[in-house]
């Protein structure tokens, strides 16, 4: 039968501000991300040649302005935060022990952690230099 | 009497099959679907099918009713797959060439059959305070504009027969959740200009548990027999929260 | 079968029945004694919040009114049958009454000027009957609704104890004579099929009503009189148990009430050529004459053949000239009524609507401080009553609409308030050993029976034969056809099987058991009915037609003997009581 089998233990007051913090976050990051993932699509893949004109010119030509490597780590941030926090409800959700919860939940937050550091790391330390063509193509790489 | 005219007068009677959940504790067996044949009227609803089993072929099927006519929320249940109260659910309303499946709402653990252990669902009610707290101490009557009398109308219509409640797939999971109802209950205070009490309220529903498992999916609105707007009471306690007050 | 399981608990007041009337008494005492609240339902699946039009009080807030007014019309309403005393306290304590309620949080509807707004209902009139009043406050045409949920807010407040799903099915009383005194009652446990004793020093009865003995009926289910059948049983008298009252406008066929509400703001009933008839019946109030004048004259309209519908077997209620927000604002449930179950839309079209039995008007003779008569005038101590279980009698013959709300109002309260006061200075009567062994023999007989008669048959014989012989219109033939009938039922009753003989939620059992309940209270009407040889209110005599103010202005008074009987009936012993009278000499009462 799909029901829960035996009478729940007493809901445990959490006051968790963070809760209502957590869905406001939800609901401003995902306005913004409408906006820049739109931005990010129409650049990318629409304008100019489309898809075929992405290889590492294209992102160093990007990333070579601050506009966009600001553009750029806002909508890593945003989306990794936004996505994480809905698998963290989902798990929430249908982990039905505390343990197998935690576990999935601190693993969620490791993982985005690390690929927000990662890819902050990429964005703002990125070298266009480190390429060949680019070196010599380029201005600054010349110096 | 002639036949045309004699025909005028009839109620039209046809047959119907129902697969009824059934569910004994005292059996020791899982539960499982059980088909009735019924011969119901044009008139007749899901709880006089219902009815009709018990007192002629079943007497050990087992539901809650009283009034009959969706004021007292005794007998919610999902009825194709859909929560409604039996007795507010015209079977002629139904696709009668099918079966009609008839199971407990989800959610509560099942008790016998169509009956359900509502105490979760209760303390869920209780625990947002669901009473006026004012402190003044007139002599008369409060005064209230009809505006503001307007302002909580739609949730002062809840009957707790739970429909929203277990038609919720955040219920559903853990039944951790405070749940719609007990949401529009908090509404109806929140909302009363006569209450001193919305902040209290407003900080329990600010709770891990409280509004935001809400995920908008309009289940309970769907579900609910007395036709309040309960996403949208939902909505409205959430902006009050985010507002700091009603 | 394992013997039952029996559980032992002490209170100082115990509450049987967790509607409007249990609640209101709850509410007054549970904070000053020790309280249980014992019901059969969830306390708000009670039948009070069936209630839609109002309740009424002489607030003025509309326009003038005065408690005067209120009682005189509650005592012609009555037809003169109502204790006088008893009605100067309903409404004199109404207002009260509709204060402390908004005090509490109902959501009244609302005057431009933020009071509470009233409006006419039945028989409700200003200055002694010169014209319709607005006297019924109201939420919407869910008042009864808001009045239930707004006591059970209370109660949860208050912390109020209860035991919900348990059926009271006994009440211990001890000693003998005018030293008899409530001990405890004794439950059933639906979820469990346990037993539990609750010894208290005071016990409050407020059972409700025992529609179900009729086919057509505006009550619930589980309406099936088990309170007052304890009463009954214990010897106890049953005061005016053959007034019943029909409501005019029950949904055609299905008995489901649409408000008098719905006369109150405009509506009109007509006859199949569309005539008004209620014009010839109550030329001064027409739509809006009292309850039982109404429901005959709709009966009688059938009755000539001017019944509208394929068969002429209703009449129709006209809201169609009401502008439909008029209809959305005031009216909305019991549009929805005609809707859901009739299809039937009421903007455009009328509803076909027939008197359908509502309220008893009858039932636990008590005094106006709820104390429960053991005959004309001895109380028994501890034991009280209140709402539509109790008589007081504030509604004599016929009830007023509206007036009901506010009974389990006023003498809940009053029922709370003196049961705390006894419990105070009383002492708990000792619980016999064997409390709970009549009712152990009352479940295991019918759990144990292996006749061949069904339950739900035998009920729908007893609704068939009290709809066709003891409904609006009753004769001394109908009647005693209606007793022989109650008589055949006894017997087969004995011969019944149930089904279901688990002890979890066993419905089955349960519904054999309030049969028992119901063949009582009918057969108690039915011979009350009898021996009333006039007609008065609710109880309409074809074969007397007219009130007999000489020998009936009396209340009856049956109680069960132990008496062998030849005929059916004659182990009811029928004696009568007269009529507290303060200011209002019996009139004729014309509308």
């Amino acid at each position: 039968m799909v029901t829960i089998e035996t009478p729940r233990s007493p809901r445990s007051r959490k006051h968790a501000q963070w809760e209502k913090w957590g869905w406001l976050y939800m609901r401003y990051s995902g306005a913004v991300l409408l906006i820049l993932i739109f931005g990010h699509i129409v650049i990318n893949l629409l304008s100019g040649e489309g898809i075929k004109q992405i290889d590492f010119a294209f992102v160093a030509g990007k990333w070579a302005s601050p506009f966009w490597q600001v553009y750029d780590v806002l909508m890593l941030w945003l989306a990794l935060i936004h996505g994480t926090n809905g698998m963290r409800t989902i798990v929430n959700d249908y982990t039905e022990r505390e343990t197998v919860r935690k576990a999935l939940n601190y693993t969620l937050w490791i993982v985005c952690g690390l690929l927000i550091v990662l890819g902050t790391l990429v964005c703002v330390t990125f070298d266009p230099c480190i390429d060949q063509a680019m070196r010599a193509s380029l201005e600054v790489c010349k110096g | 009497m002639s036949a045309e005219t004699k025909k005028i007068g009839e109620i039209p009677s046809f047959k119907v099959t129902l697969f009824v959940r059934r569910f004994n504790p005292e059996d020791g067996q899982d539960a499982r679907w059980q088909d009735f044949d019924v011969e119901v009227f044009g008139t007749d609803r899901v709880l006089d099918a219902l009815h009709k089993i018990k007192w002629e072929q079943d007497g050990s099927l087992t539901f809650r009713r009283s009034c009959a006519h969706g004021v007292c929320g005794s007998d919610a249940m999902r009825i194709n797959g859909r929560n409604r109260l039996a007795c507010k659910t015209l079977i002629k309303d139904l696709d009668i060439t099918q079966p009609i499946y008839v199971e407990p709402i989800k959610g509560l653990a099942v008790e016998k059959d169509l009956v359900v252990d509502m105490n979760p669902f209760y303390q869920a009610y209780r625990d947002v305070k669901p009473f006026l707290i004012a402190s003044d101490k007139p002599e008369k009557e409060r005064l209230q504009s009809a505006e503001d009398r307007e302002r909580f109308d739609d949730t002062t219509k809840c009957i707790l027969c739970a429909a929203c409640t277990t038609s919720c797939p955040v219920f559903w999971t853990d039944g951790q959740y405070f749940g719609p109802a007990a949401i529009v209950n908090a509404h109806r205070f929140i909302f009363d200009s006569r209450d001193e009490a919305a902040e209290v309220r407003l900080e329990i529903l600010n709770d891990k548990e409280g509004v935001w498992r809400c995920r908008t999916t309009f289940n309970c609105t769907e579900a609910c027999p007395r036709g309040i707007q309960v996403t949208k009471a939902i909505a409205e306690v959430k902006q009050a929260i985010l507002r700091g007050r009603a | 079968m394992t013997k039952p399981r029996i559980h032992n608990y002490t209170y100082d007041v115990v509450i049987v029945g967790a509607g409007g009337a249990g609640m209101r008494a709850a509410i007054e005492a549970g904070p000053h004694a020790k309280t249980a609240v014992i019901s059969k339902l969830f306390p708000t699946r009670s039948h009070t919040g069936a209630a839609q039009g109002g309740m009424a009080a002489a607030l003025a807030n509309v326009e003038e009114d005065s408690w005067e007014w209120h009682t005189f019309d509650t005592v012609k309403g009555g037809d003169y049958l109502v204790d006088q005393d008893a009605a100067e306290i309903l409404a004199k304590e109404s207002v009260q009454a509709v204060i402390d309620l908004e005090n509490m949080g109902l959501p009244f509807n609302r005057t431009p000027d933020g009071k509470i707004d009233q409006r006419r209902f039945g028989g409700h009139t200003r200055d002694h009957g010169k014209a319709p009043v607005r006297r019924s406050c109201y939420a919407a045409d869910r008042t009864g609704h808001m009045i239930l949920q707004t006591l059970y807010q209370n109660c949860v407040k208050l912390g109020i104890e209860f035991y919900n799903e348990f059926y009271v099915l006994d009440l211990v009383m001890v000693g003998e004579g005018k030293k008899r005194r409530p001990s405890a009652v004794v439950a059933y446990e639906l979820a469990t099929g346990d037993l539990h004793v609750f010894q208290a020093k005071s016990i409050v009865f407020a059972t409700g009503g025992f529609g179900k003995i009729f086919k057509t009926t505006s009550n619930a289910h589980t309406l099936t009189g088990d309170g007052v059948g304890i009463i009954y049983r214990k010897g106890l008298p049953l005061e005016d148990m053959e007034f019943y009252q029909f409501h005019p406008t029950g949904l055609a066929g299905l008995g489901i009430l649409l408000s008098e509400a719905a006369r109150g703001e405009g509506g009109i009933l007509r006859n199949a050529s569309g005539e008004r008839f209620m014009e010839r019946y109550a030329p001064t109030i027409k739509d809006l004459a009292p309850r039982d004048m109404v429901a005959r004259a709709m009966a009688n309209e059938v009755r000539e053949g001017r019944g509208a519908g394929p068969n002429k077997d209703y009449v129709l209620l006209d809201l169609t000239h009401l502008p439909p927000e008029v209809i959305d604002a005031k009216l909305p449930d019991i549009t929805e009524f005609a809707r859901t179950y009739l299809g039937v839309e009421p903007y455009t079209e009328p509803v076909p609507v027939f008197p359908t039995a509502h309220y008893a008007m009858g039932g636990i003779p008590t005094n106006i401080k709820a104390e429960v008569l053991s005959d004309n005038k001895t109380v028994v101590p501890g034991l009280y009553a209140a709402g539509e279980c109790a008589c007081v009698s504030v509604h004599g013959a016929n009830r007023l609409g509206t007036n009901s709300l506010l009974d389990i109002n006023v003498f809940g309260k009053r029922a709370g308030i003196y049961a705390v006061e006894y419990a105070k200075t009383a002492q708990h009567v000792p619980v016999p050993a064997d409390a709970a062994s009549e009712v152990i023999a009352m479940i295991e007989k019918v759990r144990k029976a292996k006749g061949n008669e069904k339950v739900a048959v035998l009920r729908k014989e007893l609704q068939d034969t009290m709809d066709k012989n003891a409904q609006v219109y009753r004769t001394e033939d109908s009647l005693n056809e209606a007793l022989d009938k109650i008589a055949e039922l006894r017997a087969r009753y004995e011969n019944i099987s149930i089904q279901d003989k688990g002890e979890r939620f066993n419905t089955d059992l349960l519904e054999a058991i309030e049969l028992g309940f119901l063949l009582d209270l009918a057969e108690v009407l039915v011979v009350t009915a009898r021996e009333r040889r006039e007609s008065r209110g609710g109880h309409y005599r074809e074969d007397f037609e007219t009130r007999n103010d000489k020998k009936f202005m009396v209340h009856s008074m049956a109680y069960l003997t132990d008496k062998k009987v030849k005929k059916p009936g004659e182990n009811i012993k029928i004696d009568w009581k007269p009529v507290t009278i303060t200011n209002y000499q019996p009139m004729e009462r014309k509308y």
